[in-house]
């Protein structure tokens, strides 16, 4: 399957069980159910940075489309694609990632790697999007408990992913 | 020139990031109600506080008509507690100003109609004096307002005294304050219900005796005492004042004079009610009558 195919396909099926699943369940006030940007997290390494930047706005309209929230998770998710980037140069080793993958994946970076490469970006979303959301200085300990809840649920979220969608190779 | 587009080449993925990112927030606050609102409140923030402050300052200047509506408010109030109201037979009597009372229950049949007997009238406090051995009390309320001879005044915490004499927009009280025979009012100890008389000797405004307790009572301090009802002036149970001690006027005496902190505080009065007992005249004339019967 070519990556092309595999990405336009995780783009429907991350956005669908977003819009009509995540979104759909009521834990805590305090905790939501992310995983769309796992979209902007899977692209390809060696994507140049504008079209992962208009990817990610593409992906972030979309689900604000659904969400009535326009322009909020587009925001957040443009400034993760912007990130993504000085991150994987940070984690990865001297001579890169090895190619024989070219989307980042558990297999291709190591467990360990893939999971702070996800956990900062999906802080770093979650930082921007609850922001914009909560919008009010005054309630900054609701915000930044629903920063960190909501980033741990997205982390849980994430590698239930990675592990049902585990590719061998 | 060229180094312009040079440096626009050089950080293109970051003014991108940079458009992209203005794009977006410009949808957020353009589509997203609470945002705006939420950004204009923050602003607020500062005109609010100010505001506020405005507030304090003008909310003195107004406590004056503020304080007439609430006790407008009250004497709204009072008429419709049920102490204000009597129990009668309603068979042959027909008056306007009732109230019913209904079971419970779902049938809500009617248990008992109660007419109105006392009303309550509220004053302003005009001139008022604690240092005279006989005080007097001058309210904004005459006899324009139905205010008569002998109705009983009372305060927001207690008993007041006795309106004594009534010009067109005005009226003098005999204030609880009056040393000695002039002012005595029939009270009860709410906890052991027995009687006395409510009599002021002079001294501090704070206090007074309530004399002529039989000695079998058993007192508790901090009792409450209330008005008895026997009087014509006041209804049940308005607080007079609280049991502060005893003290015994000789060993020979069979009762108790007992010194009674008063409910009002006569130092700071504002507000007073008039109690119009519509049935005061009923009881007078009927009690008149006989003990003329009795001196023939």
């Amino acid at each position: 399957m070519s990556i092309l195919l595999r990405n336009i396909i995780r783009f429907v099926l991350l956005l669908l069980l977003q819009v009509f699943v995540l979104n759909k369940i009521l834990l805590h006030q305090s905790v939501s159910f992310n995983i769309y940007m796992l979209f902007v997290l899977l692209l390809p390494f060696n994507l140049p940075r504008p079209a992962l930047m208009l990817l990610a706005l593409l992906m972030g309209l979309t689900h604000d489309m659904f969400m009535n929230t326009m322009g909020m998770h587009a925001a957040a998710c443009v400034f993760i694609a912007y990130l993504r980037p000085f991150i994987i140069n940070i984690l990865s080793p001297q001579g890169g990632f090895e190619t024989t993958q070219k989307t980042p994946s558990m297999t291709s970076m190591g467990v360990s790697q893939f999971l702070i490469y996800a956990a900062i970006l999906v802080f770093l979303h979650n930082l921007v999007f609850f922001s914009l959301e909560v919008f009010n200085v005054g309630s900054f300990l609701y915000l930044l408990l629903k920063i960190i809840f909501s980033t741990a649920a997205s982390i849980f979220l994430i590698v239930l992913y990675e592990l049902l969608f585990f590719s061998r190779k | 020139m060229r180094n312009l587009i040079i440096f626009l080449r050089r950080y293109f993925n970051f003014f991108l990031f940079l458009l992209l990112e203005v794009i977006c927030l410009v949808l957020v606050f353009q589509n997203n109600d609470f945002q705006k609102t939420a950004y204009l409140n923050s602003a607020n923030n500062i005109s609010a506080r100010l505001y506020e402050r405005y507030n304090n300052v003008e909310y003195y200047f107004h406590l004056k008509a503020t304080n007439d509506s609430l006790v407008k408010e009250n004497a709204r109030l009072h008429n419709m507690l049920r102490t204000s109201f009597d129990t009668v037979i309603l068979d042959n009597i027909v008056k306007n100003d009732t109230m019913r009372q209904y079971s419970t229950d779902t049938a809500r049949k009617v248990i008992s109609t109660s007419v109105r007997r006392y009303l309550y009238k509220a004053a302003k406090v005009v001139n008022n004096s604690v240092t005279n051995p006989i005080n007097y009390i001058t309210i904004h309320r005459g006899s324009a307002d139905g205010i008569r001879p002998n109705m009983g005044v009372v305060g927001p915490s207690g008993v007041v005294g006795i309106v004594r004499s009534v010009n067109e927009h005005y009226a003098v009280v005999l204030s609880l304050l009056s040393k000695g025979r002039n002012f005595g009012t029939s009270a009860r100890l709410s906890h052991s219900k027995e009687m006395g008389m409510v009599r002021w000797h002079g001294g501090e405004a704070g206090y007074a005796t309530m004399e002529d307790v039989p000695k079998s009572v058993h007192l508790v301090k901090g009792d409450t005492v209330v008005t008895s009802g026997y009087s014509a002036f006041f209804p049940e149970n308005i607080p007079i004042g609280y049991v502060e001690s005893t003290e015994e006027v000789d060993k020979a005496s069979t009762s108790f004079n007992i010194r009674i902190r008063l409910a009002t505080n006569f130092y700071n009065l504002q507000y007073v009610y008039v109690i119009d007992n519509l049935l005061q005249d009923e009881q007078k004339s009927l009690e008149d009558s006989t003990y003329k019967l009795i001196k023939q």
